[in-house]
Formats: C-alpha cells, structure tokens, sequence
C-alpha cells in the first residue's frame, strides 16, 4: 500500500480526517509552546520582580481598557539603538505578574515599558488630557473622561486581587482587605499615572543608566 | 535599427506594441541598443540626488554619504535593475507556453522594456532624494506601467485578451515578489553592516 | 486520479423540499458577511483617518483609536471572515457531499448566532470590555459564546459530511474541518482565563509564557481561518469558475499535510528579539520559511488550473478576483517567510511595514478570494444574472488599485520608520528623535487613507449589485444530482 492509497483511506473516513488534523496540528504546540509554559525561569520572581499595588493594578486595568498597547509597546529589545533611546532591554522576569502580557505589536508612539520616572506627573496629566499641548506633532487620542471617573469605579479592586491572588501573585489579605481606601479620592487619571511612573523602575541591577527619552 | 522600441512608445504605446507584434527584435540588440541606457537613468538621477542634496527618509536631517559610496550604491542600484530587468523577461518568456505567446526572447526583452519605460522616465523624480515625494511621483507611473502590461501584452504577444490578462497578473505577481524581496535584502544587509549604521 | 468534482446546478425546481440543498441559510450569510465588510472596512477607514487627524477621536471613549482598532479587526475577521467561511462553507460541504446540510435549526442557530455575537462583541469593544490580547479581545462571556457556536459549526458541517453520499471527502472539505478544529483547539487555550466580573477577567498565563500562547493562537488564527478557510474557498471556487478540475491533485494532497503541521510552529517569529527563549524564536522563524513552500505550491495549483480557462475572463468578472487573489496570495505568502528572518524582522517589528503586509493579504488575499465566490454563488443562489458586470469590473479595478497604494504606501512608511528608529551616527548616537520619525508617517497615513477608502468604495459598489441582482427573490432549489456509482458511499 503506497502513501497515495493511505491517504485514500483518510479521505474516505470522517473521523480519521478529523484525528489526523488534530494530530499534526497538535505537533508544534506540543513542541514549542508547551516547554515554555512549563519553564519555570519564565514564571518566577526576581529581584527585577514588581508586583502590582491596588492603585498600580487599577491603572494597569485602564490602561488596558483604553487600548494603549494599540500603539505602544512595552518591550524594549537587546538592540543597541533600542538601548540607546529607551534603556535597559526588557527582561522576562520583568514580565512574571502581567496577565496578560502588554509587549504590543505596533509602535505608532515609543515604548513604555521603562517610562517610569521619565516624566513628572504633571506632565503626564496634561499629556492624557490632551497630547498636542506638549507634543506638537502628537496623533494620540486625548482622554479627558479619565479626570472625571473615581478609580474605585474603575473594577471591583479585591475581587480583582483575590482572583489574582489565586493565580499566584502574593497578594496578603490585608492588602487586599487595604485596597479599596488607597483608591479612595483618586481619579482613573491618578490610577493610570502611577501605573505608568513604576513602570520599568525595577530595572536589572548593575548595568547601565538610563538614557534619556528622544 | 530604431525599432519599434525606443522613446516613442511614451507618446503612442498601443502603436508601439502593434509594430512589436509584427517584429522579431534580437534580444541582445533590445538590451544594449535601448533598455540598458533606459536602466542607467535611475541610478544615475539617485547618485546626483543624494550629492546634492543628501537622502531624505522625512525627519529633519537629511544625510548626506561620499561620492565613493554613492558610487558603490549607484552600481549596485544599476546591477540590481538590469538583473530585474533581464529575470522578468526571462521568467515572461517562460510563461510564454502555459498562455500560448511567442516564445521570441527579443520580443519579451522588448515588451518588458517599452512597459518599464515610464518608471525610468520618472525616476527623474530621485533627483530630489525625500522618500514620499519618490513615492509620490512613481506611484502613478507604476499604475501607468502596469496599464501598459495589461494593454500591451496580449497585443504584442499576440495572444486574446484574456489570457493576456491572466499571464500579466503572473507577471504582476513576480514583480510584486521581486520588489517585497528587494525591500527584504536591502533591509538584511543594512542590518548587518552592509549600509549606514544601524544600532542592532 | 481526480477528485470528482460535483455539479449541482441542475435548476430543477421542483417541490421536493426536503432533499434540496439549505441555500436560504447560504444566501442569508453572504448578505450578512457583505455587511460586515462595509461595517469593518468603514471602521478601518474611520480609525485611518484617525492616525491623520486625531480630532476625530472627539474626546470621547467610544470613539477613540484603542477602542476602535479591536472593532476593526474583529469586524473584518469575525464579522466579514468568518461570516463568509460559513457560507461558503456550507455551500460546499452539501454540494461535494450531495446532501442537504445536517441539523438544518442548529444550522441557522449557528447563522443567526454569530451575527448576534459579533454586535454584542463589537459593542462590548466600544465599552471597553477587552483582554487587549489581538484577535482574541473579546471577554470571557464572548469566548464561551464563541465555543458554543463554533460546536454547533462543527457538528452541522461534520454532520453532513458523515451523512454524505460520495465516498471520498473534497479537498476544501479538509480545509474548512481544518478551520474548525484548530480554530477550537486555538480558540480554547489562548483564552483561559479567570473571571473577575462580567467584563473582565485575567489570563491564566503571565508575561512571557503569555506572549508564546498569544502568538501560537494569533498567528494561526491568520493560518487556520485567513488562509486554511478561504483555501477550501479557493478549491471550490476555482475548479467551479474554471469549469476545470485542480491541476495536481497530489500537490493539493501534499500541501495540505505540509501546510497544517508547519503553519502552527510560526508563531514566535511575532517575537524575534522579545523576552522568549531564543530557541522558540529561532525555530519559529526556521518553519516560517519552510512554510513558503507549501504556500506557493498552492498557488501554483490554482494558476495552473486557471490558465487553461482563460476563455470565461471574457465573461465572467469573479474569476478576475480569483486571479489576483492568488497573485497576491504568493506575494503575502513569500512576505511572510521573508519577514520572519531575524535580520528582516530587526527592522520590520513594531512598523508599519507588518501593518502593509496583513492588509495584502487581508485585501489582497482574503477579501478579493470572496469577491470572487460571492460574485460566482450570488446569481447561481436566485437563477439571474448579476445586476451589473461593469460595476463589477469597476470593482475589481477599485480592488486592486486601493490594495496596491496601501501596500505600497506602508512598505515605504514601515521600512522609513525601521530604519530611522535604529540610525546611528559616527559617534554611536541616535540620528533622529521618536517625534520626528512619528511625524514624517502622516503623508503615509494621508495615503494609506485614500487607499483604504478606495478599497471601501469597491465594496459598497458590489453591495449595491448583489442587492440588486437579489431583490424581491428567493433561494433557488436545487435538488442534490445522482452520484456515480463508483464514488457511492
């Protein structure tokens, strides 16, 4: 029987068809995907390991309810120019508490991921605002509706870390019992600001400073 | 000797592709007698271009290389052209058989030039080297060549429309290929030395 | 030894309705998939005019570019794609079975399922309930959603292949089973998640292991649904307008296998220099150039079946999409292998350059092989002729030249912007500021508009057609023909 007739068999037979896609699709999965998960490098904590605070978090949520890594990434690459205009390349430590992850695929603006401290937070209210009063040339959405929204409105904050807490990011009960008052009195503004000046701050130790943003 | 070819066929091409029709054109006559002064033109505007004015990608500054390494760019911009040039006619005569055309290599070379001729007419446009003003201007002068392909094939081939339509999509599809590759090999080269530094 | 490839269009109209195909299902779903073109495409338009002139985000949520994007991309895919993939699928799957569709309700369940889903999910986008996970944004009532529906997809198109009265399964039939399971199996893992609220929930994987599961779904969620679909629109569809079999069936056979097991390894090369291990890159990017092959083989099996039917191009202007659907199937096909390459993708990643090189294909490929299909399926579906074959050659015209100036347009913004973000001096400092670069786009962006705009142009046009040509008629019967008894089941 040549491979020919084989394959007569499989095109006779439903089932056979169906197991064999399933089968040889299964294959690179298997190979490439499934060793990733269970690397553990890739999932513990280092010291270049910062986990979310109640207010961190709910800037995080915003960010990603906004759509930002539409056109931001947060993945900065061991290139020498990368380096140069962003800072340390990014590390998979960094990345042990992002669910899910926010590297992006677009950079219609630059890279956020080591933006903490870069900009004062003033600077960064007025950017959120309305982007063209401090960069001319600026395409990014303004986005006013931040100012107005309490961030305790932003998601239920300690069902959020409990659920978090259950996946793995160790989240104590008093923290989580502590959140809703750390975001008492502050807008989604304020939220998205300090998710954004941490960002990238607990950078790999020893190596070179940061340059600064173009 | 000034056969059908020449710059004529940007005045009157559906005349300049009936008297291809009727020719026999040797394929080595095409290439050095026309359409290797035509290939000569892109690189020759781009070389005066980038001296005088530098090369600009659109942010501010515009930059500026030696005549050396004009020089150098020039003639691999101008080998690159006659090995495209050459390929397509080759690869057009190949599918000559599978849509029933003239297999004449002469008469490919001809119509692949008479059909590149408004895009080396207007690479003029590298005299002033800024990316999107060249893109500007050879957008249309593409959509033109290509209208030429479409119209002329069938008729200098002198094979039906229709199968002058599905061998010129062929073509268009090679082409398209063969530009994404060039984009492709530039860009590889230039991050591996081979070009203005970049920081990878 | 050749397929036998089926001919249903036997326009007997007679009364027995309960063996005739389900073509009012069919009919139904290319209406539907045309809307959702013009929906998704005008959606891609508006967020293009966007990147030019910001005001019109207006300040406000709903409207603004990261909100909008995610509508874009699950309108084309979700809304147009798929929508079209169950019609032609269907279509199909009855006429290379000789049978009527299996479990006709849950059939229009399904239908009538889908539509509904991807309103609420395009509204849900707008409201900002989104993983932020590309081609996968929609929350986890969505994706359970997504699942039921996509089990009932499976079980009415396997069902009618189990019932089928032709021994050996057509090659789109592999295809479309293909779109089905993987998309399943894809669909399933990328979207664990736990839920918090009703809106929002978190992955089960975090950072980089996300990364990996994201791309292994986001990179075949184009190779299953994008290209493995519309393949088995491709061996329909063509054979059909060519009035001719496939040129090669081992080829067919060939790619099929090579095409299913390479395409899922792809995935990493979304990540070349990312923080993922450095082997998952390097054979992601190993398969992604070993995948062209199977690619172009396909390619080259549709136009060997095309050439010798060069005569129906007088006539008949679905065949002129086909055409250059493969044409530029070749081109995004070899675009792809080529921008996996390491020393290629330092320079495209993160550019506009992936932007033009998805809508060759999404325009190129995946919306010209439609047009195609649907311009063959609408006048066979009501027994008339289409309303206008010059709108349609209009069409095809606008078609390729809104392709055309959007690929171009961003070929030369995404390698401009690659290579000035990595430009150095003597001196080892960056040339040119982010702001700059970002600037220099707009002339892009101002093209890229237009093109896309042309694009949109074309489709309400065939829009205006296929409602014409449809008006005030119903879905013709057509009753399955005998088989020939050497291919009986």
């Amino acid at each position: 029987m040549n491979a020919l007739s084989l394959h007569k068999k499989l095109e006779e037979n439903a089932g056979l068809l169906i197991f064999g896609i399933l089968l040889v699709s299964a294959i690179g999965g298997l190979v490439q995907v499934l060793p990733t998960i269970f690397q553990d490098t890739l999932s513990t904590p280092t010291e270049n390991t910062r986990m979310y605070d109640a207010v961190e978090l709910t800037g995080r949520d915003i960010y990603i309810r906004e759509g930002c890594s539409t056109c931001h990434s947060q993945q900065v690459r061991p290139l020498i120019a990368e380096v140069e205009r962003y800072g340390q390349y990014s590390r998979s430590d960094e990345f042990v508490y992002d669910r899910p992850f926010l590297w992006g695929s677009k950079r219609t603006g630059p890279d956020l991921h080591r933006i903490g401290g870069k900009y004062s937070d003033a600077w960064h209210r007025i950017h959120l605002i309305d982007p063209r009063r401090v960069v001319k040339d600026s395409i990014m959405p303004g986005y006013p509706w931040l100012v107005n929204r309490p961030a305790s409105g932003a998601g239920d904050i300690q069902a959020k870390m409990k659920v978090l807490q259950g996946l793995g990011h160790p989240y104590t009960d008093e923290q989580i019992a502590a959140a809703p008052a750390q975001l008492a009195g502050l807008q989604e503004m304020d939220a998205l600001i300090r998710y954004l000046q941490m960002l990238g701050t607990n950078r790999p130790t020893g190596n070179d400073p940061d340059a600064h943003a173009h | 000797m000034t056969s059908p070819i020449s710059f004529r066929s940007l005045l009157s091409p559906t005349a300049t592709f009936k008297a291809l029709a009727e020719a026999t054109p040797n394929p080595m006559r095409v290439l050095f007698s026309y359409a290797i002064w035509l290939l000569l033109l892109p690189p020759a505007f781009a070389w005066l271009g980038a001296y005088a004015f530098g090369w600009r990608l659109g942010a501010e500054n515009p930059l500026l290389l030696s005549p050396a390494t004009l020089t150098l760019i020039s003639i691999g911009y101008f080998a690159l052209l006659v090995f495209g040039f050459v390929t397509t006619a080759i690869i057009s005569r190949w599918m000559a058989s599978t849509y029933g055309a003239s297999d004449s290599l002469g008469l490919h070379f001809a119509l692949i030039a008479v059909v590149g001729t408004p895009l080396a007419v207007a690479s003029v446009a590298h005299l002033f080297p800024h990316v999107f003003f060249n893109v500007l201007v050879l957008i249309p002068t593409m959509i033109w060549s290509m209208y030429l392909l479409y119209k002329g094939l069938p008729i200098a081939l002198r094979i039906p429309p229709e199968r002058g339509m599905l061998m010129a999509s062929s073509l268009v599809g090679w082409l398209l290929v063969a530009a994404v590759s060039l984009l492709g090999i530039t860009v590889a080269l230039w991050a591996s030395g081979i070009g203005p530094s970049l920081g990878v | 030894m050749e397929q036998a490839v089926t001919s249903a269009m036997t326009t007997s109209n007679t009364h027995l309705r309960d063996d005739s195909y389900l073509d009012d299902i069919v009919s139904r779903l290319v209406q539907f998939s045309v809307f959702w073109a013009i929906v998704g495409m005008g959606a891609g338009v508006y967020i293009a005019a966007q990147l030019v002139w910001p005001a019109l985000n207006f300040d406000t949520a709903w409207l603004s570019f990261g909100r909008l994007r995610p509508l874009h991309t699950n309108g084309v895919i979700f809304g147009f794609g798929v929508t079209a993939l169950m019609a032609t699928a269907f279509y199909t799957v009855q006429r290379t079975c000789h049978v009527k569709l299996f479990a006709p309700r849950l059939a229009w369940i399904v239908a009538y399922g889908w539509q509904l889903l991807i309103v609420l999910g395009g509204l849900s986008l707008l409201a900002g309930w989104t993983s932020s996970k590309e081609y996968a944004e929609l929350e986890w009532p969505f994706d359970i959603a997504i699942t039921l529906l996509w089990v009932g997809f499976g079980i009415v198109f396997f069902g009618t292949i189990a019932k089928r009265k032709i021994k050996p399964i057509y090659i789109s039939n592999w295809f479309y089973g293909g779109l089905i399971i993987v998309i399943a199996m894809l669909h399933i893992f990328n979207n664990l998640a736990i839920p918090v609220t009703l809106d929002k929930s978190y992955s089960l994987y975090a950072g980089a292991q996300d990364a990996v599961v994201q791309w292994w779904y986001g990179h075949n969620a184009v190779g299953f649904l994008l290209t493995g679909g519309f393949l088995g629109m491709l061996y329909y569809f063509l054979p059909k307008q060519a009035e001719r079999p496939i040129w090669s069936y081992r080829l067919s056979i060939i790619s099929f296998w090579a095409f299913t097991y390479l395409y899922i390894w792809a995935g990493p090369h979304h990540l070349h220099y990312n923080a993922i291990p450095e082997w998952v890159q390097s054979l992601g990017m190993v398969m992604s150039v070993i995948l062209l092959a199977p690619s172009w083989a396909t390619m080259i099996n549709g136009v060997m079946t095309v050439s010798g039917a060069w005569q129906k191009l007088k006539t008949d202007p679905a065949m002129k999409f086909t055409v250059l659907a493969l044409a530029f199937y070749g081109l995004a096909t070899f675009e792809g292998s080529m921008m996996a390459v390491r020393s290629v993708n330092v320079v495209s990643h993160f550019t506009d350059w992936t932007v033009g090189h998805v809508h060759s294909g999404a325009l190129g490929w995946n919306a010209m092989i439609t047009y195609g299909a649907f311009y063959f399926l609408v006048p066979r579906l009501v027994n008339r002729p289409l309303y206008s074959t010059r709108l349609a050659n209009a069409h095809f015209w606008l078609a390729l030249a809104g392709t055309m100036l959007y690929i171009m347009a961003m070929w030369a913004a995404g390698v401009s912007q690659g290579l000035l973000w990595l430009s150095m001096d003597e001196i080892g400092e960056l040339q040119y500021g982010f702001v700059d670069i970002m600037a220099s786009m707009t002339s892009y962006y101002g093209l890229r508009f237009i093109a896309g705009f042309i694009f949109l142009v074309g489709a309400v046009m065939m829009a205006y057609n296929f409602y014409m040509t449809m008006r005030s008629t119903e879905a013709v019967r057509v009753r399955p023909p005998q088989v020939d008894p050497a291919y009986q089941a």
